[in-house]
């Protein structure tokens, strides 16, 4: 794979899930994704074009950012394809292909899952949050009196954006060249990066921030401490929903129900 | 006023687009939608507070598998359009959250029924695969055009509710609305920290 493919791969792959749907999943995107190098692949043979691209029609579904492992794992597999010599051969080298867009896609989605959907975007929600209050863009206080310079306002949301995206491009780029230049021995490279490590250090790096979030905000409450009743109101308030929010985690009630629970709560307490 | 009510509802309907069908690459995330609608509508902090709390609120929520969350987006839109007309925060949040909920029953839906077109597309990509291209761009525009339809439509109805019904909305209901909001956040940071528990050595 030359690198003018390698980036018409990259920048399809931004479109993976357009099309999505309940039956066959991102099966449009990928078929989208793989059009350019089918098309170079199979230039001596277009009345096989067709054929290829309805098994690309077949259902597909991972995670969008480690899905550039099963496009680089595919290419290679539809090469040799491409190359069967008999009949038998091209059946088997397909089953190979089938079953490498299954085991990978699931495996991906997996790996992506936890690490991009379960600790990124969770620990660069944190960071973002870290930097506005060190900043001074304090949003707890719910009366808003004044704005923040341009800059403060934008610039949590931009490290966390280019901290995410950081991570997240240079997998789907190097997941690429990765997963073609290797075989079912490595799962398509896969077994290159340490994942487990990796969420790991994040998770390190997210219980460090959550903790000095915490004590941020013990800081904040109690520095110019006032025992009124909005200080006490506020804070019953706060260790009611932190055990509440504990419990309904537990019993995997989605906190959109919690708040919404909450205002017909609050309403009906301030009419009783 | 309305021109940047316009430009916040095309600018939502094209961050939409981010969660799902072009990119991913995390414009969508009300942390980063939140202050750009407060940059269009002029109040920053009220775009950063709403942004923040909309992704604590829906962080527990993942597109894993088939799961579609609400929208941050609409749900971050909808409080930002109605603050810039003089609607409290509280409210307009509260309506945030169904406009987001009620953007993903739509996407559900939207996902189901693209499944019939999924038949004709694969007799075309058989006939024509040089069409193929052409069909993608089509199914990103529509997408767009519902995400416009959508969010004006329900800034239209949030709008003419709170017009008609806050000049009768009572004392107690601003404080329930207020303290609700309130508890958003800490509502968010007591799920968000567990998720961050060292399980995966």
């Amino acid at each position: 794979m030359n690198l003018s493919m390698h980036i018409r791969l990259f920048l399809r792959s931004f479109f993976l899930q357009t099309g999505w749907n309940f039956v066959k999943y991102q099966n449009v995107g990928l078929t989208f994704i793989m059009l350019p190098f089918l098309r170079k692949l199979y230039k001596q043979d277009k009345e096989a074009l067709p054929a290829v691209m309805s098994r690309y029609l077949d259902n597909f579904n991972t995670q969008p950012v480690m899905a550039s492992f099963c496009i680089g794992a595919l290419a290679k597999k539809e090469e040799a394809i491409a190359q069967a010599q008999s009949v038998t051969d091209f059946k088997e080298k397909v089953a190979e292909w089938t079953s490498a867009r299954r085991g990978l896609s699931i495996t991906a989605a997996s790996i992506g899952d936890r690490l991009f959907w379960g600790t990124l975007k969770p620990l660069t929600l944190l960071l973002a949050i870290f930097i506005w209050l060190c900043l001074g863009v304090n949003f707890f206080e719910i009366e808003l009196l004044t704005n923040p310079l341009v800059f403060d306002a934008l610039c949590a949301g931009a490290v966390a954006f280019f901290v995410y995206n950081s991570v997240a491009l240079f997998v789907k780029w190097q997941g690429i060249s990765i997963a073609y230049n290797s075989d079912e021995k490595t799962c398509f490279g896969l077994t290159k990066f340490d994942w487990n490590k990796t969420i790991y250090y994040a998770k390190h790096i997210g219980l460090i921030l959550a903790a000095g979030l915490i004590l941020f905000g013990v800081y904040h409450y109690f520095k110019n401490i006032e025992f009124n009743l909005y200080f006490i109101t506020r804070a019953v308030l706060v260790l009611f929903f932190v055990m509440i929010s504990f419990l309904t985690r537990k019993l995997k009630v989605p906190n959109m129900y919690l708040y919404i629970a909450a205002v017909i709560i609050f309403n009906l307490a301030c009419y009783l | 006023m309305t021109l940047s009510i316009i430009l916040l509802c095309i600018l939502a309907a094209l961050l939409e687009l981010d969660t799902t069908y072009v990119g991913q690459l995390s414009f969508s995330r009300p942390i980063i939608a939140g202050p750009l609608f407060g940059l269009i509508t002029g109040d920053l902090m009220a775009g950063i507070q709403v942004g923040v709390f909309t992704e604590l609120l829906f962080a527990d929520i993942s597109p894993l598998g088939g799961i579609i969350p609400p929208s941050g987006v609409m749900c971050a839109a909808i409080p930002m359009i109605l603050y810039s007309l003089g609607i409290e925060l509280y409210f307009g949040f509260f309506l945030g959250v169904l406009a987001g909920i009620a953007y993903g029953q739509l996407d559900k839906w939207m996902r189901k029924a693209r499944f019939k077109w999924m038949v004709f597309l694969e007799k075309n990509a058989a006939a024509r695969p040089g069409d193929f291209s052409r069909t993608v761009i089509m199914l990103i525009l529509s997408a767009f055009l519902l995400n416009l339809i959508f969010i004006s439509v329900c800034a239209w109805i949030c709008t003419q509710l709170m017009y008609n019904i806050v000049a009768y909305i009572p004392l107690k209901t601003y404080v329930a609305f207020k303290f609700a909001y309130m508890a958003v956040p800490w509502i968010g940071l007591a799920t968000l920290i567990p998720a961050f528990r060292l399980k995966t050595r």
